[in-house]
């Protein structure tokens, strides 16, 4: 018998706080007890984005889109939509005008939507690598270490035009050639998952949904800049954020996708997370080897510039990479 | 983790991916699930197609589960859509039949003519808003 239906429940914040865990649990209690349990696979993933509207869960291959659901709709759910095929027209979601949408793809928020860094989100079960793996996980990684210099990578981010988020949209293949051409006895790629801008929650999205592809991206700005080693600054404030990227990291070192002599390339990067709550004395619990002031000795342009994270009190190249990047 | 482990870990987790997400879906098995349905064997049926699809690693298929179509007396019944051929329901479709129908519907595009219950007609297939051809 081979999985033939899928239950998919919001993992984000917003939902988790919502008992997304007890339905995610129930779900699968009541596809066993239906008997269901080969043919229907339950996955908690990462954020939907329709927290407004959650816990949301979606079932798939029929798109359904479940809002609103509570611990004790699970029995219901799977007892008259995986068992006898009917979807629950109560949990689906109403438009404004009260017309129900039969699935996703109904609905006007996400008609808009083309997901480029969260297309993972709302997907895959963001502490499972495989899952990540089998949407192209770590392809880029592969043909970046086999296939190409980092002069090269470079290159091909200069083509492709790509800018800092942050607003002042420094162009990132320039940040990269300064960080390279940098004399330095070791470098490090620093990730800023602070966030601390109000209201924004699209880095902890990432982390939360799909934390593979942010520890992808920082080898690979590793691979073309010279760095070896790799730290991802998160707020404290963000605990499921930390807990999935912490599980991620751990795969990732398991299976030989960070650390030493990754895949067999003979490149490295080895990376740590640090967190500290953003508003108490964080300059005292920064990682050690990053001090909250820029030296004034420092002469690598990209480093002077507000977008960086942290530098060393000696010379050292370090660099930013999404999530955002602002100055602590 | 080698680079050939990380490839084939790849490719065994896409046949499953694809079951569940993404990837063009252009074959629909629609396949009735109702108490009669349910009754008469629709269970083995569905089975047998995603065994039958898994083995033949055929990955542009959706398959969804509904409930009754009326045609109870032909328990089970399947419906088949997919470009280059007629939406065909199935009758009496048990294992077997589900898949002589992956082999020759979706595969050869040959309709199993004895269990053809029902082929919408011409001026159906018209006011059928996407069918218009």
């Amino acid at each position: 018998m081979a999985l033939n239906n899928f239950c998919l429940v919001c993992g984000g914040t917003g939902c988790e706080s919502s008992k997304a865990d007890e339905i995610f649990k129930n779900l699968k209690k009541a596809a066993a007890d239906h008997g269901l349990a080969d043919q229907v696979q339950v996955v908690k993933t990462g954020c939907f984005g329709f927290c407004e509207k959650g816990p949301i869960v979606k079932i798939l291959p029929d798109e359904s889109f479940y809002v609103e659901v509570k611990p004790e709709d699970a029995e219901k759910i799977v007892a008259e939509h995986l068992v006898k095929g009917r979807p629950v027209q109560g949990l689906l979601y109403k438009t404004p005008e009260q017309v129900t949408a039969k699935s996703e793809e109904d609905i006007e928020f996400y008609q808009k939507q083309i997901r480029i860094v969260l297309r993972n989100c709302g997907i895959i079960n963001p502490e499972d690598v495989q899952e990540y793996i089998a949407r192209d996980g770590y392809l880029a990684l592969e043909k970046v270490l086999f296939e190409m210099t980092p002069e090269q990578v470079i290159e091909e981010l200069k083509k492709s035009g790509l800018r800092g988020r942050g607003g002042a949209g420094y162009p990132t293949w320039l940040k990269w050639t300064n960080t390279r051409k940098t004399q330095a006895d070791q470098r490090y790629v620093i990730c800023n998952a602070d966030e601390g801008d109000p209201g924004a929650y699209m880095d902890r999205s990432t982390l939360e949904g799909d934390p593979h592809s942010v520890l992808e991206a920082m080898t690979i700005a590793g691979y073309a800049q010279g760095a070896t080693k790799g730290f991802v600054y998160i707020r404290a404030e963000y605990p499921l954020a930390i807990h999935r990227l912490e599980v991620a990291m751990k795969q990732s070192r398991e299976m030989g996708l960070m650390g030493k002599n990754i895949l067999g390339s003979g490149s490295t990067l080895i990376s740590k997370s640090a967190s500290a709550p953003a508003r108490s004395s964080a300059a005292k619990r920064r990682p050690s080897s990053s001090p909250s002031k820029a030296s004034a000795a420092c002469p690598c342009p990209s480093l002077r510039s507000r977008r960086s994270a942290a530098c060393g009190a000696s010379p050292r190249a370090s660099t930013t990479s999404k999530p955002s990047p602002t100055s602590p | 983790m080698t680079l050939q482990e990380l490839r084939a870990m790849r490719e065994k987790g896409q046949q499953a991916m694809d079951r569940r997400v993404g990837g063009d879906k252009s074959i629909e098995i629609i396949v009735g699930m109702g108490t009669c349905g349910i009754a008469a064997g629709a269970k083995e049926a569905l089975n047998a197609f995603i065994d039958e699809l898994n083995s033949k690693d055929v990955r542009n298929v959706v398959i969804k589960q509904v409930g009754c179509m009326g045609f109870c007396h032909s328990e089970p019944t399947v419906e088949i859509k997919m470009d280059g051929m007629p939406d065909i329901i199935y009758g009496n479709v048990d294992a077997n039949v589900a898949r002589t129908i992956v082999h020759s519907h979706i595969l050869e595009k040959k309709l199993v003519d004895n269990h053809v219950f029902d082929r919408p007609a011409l001026d159906i297939l018209k006011r059928t808003p996407g069918k218009e051809k």
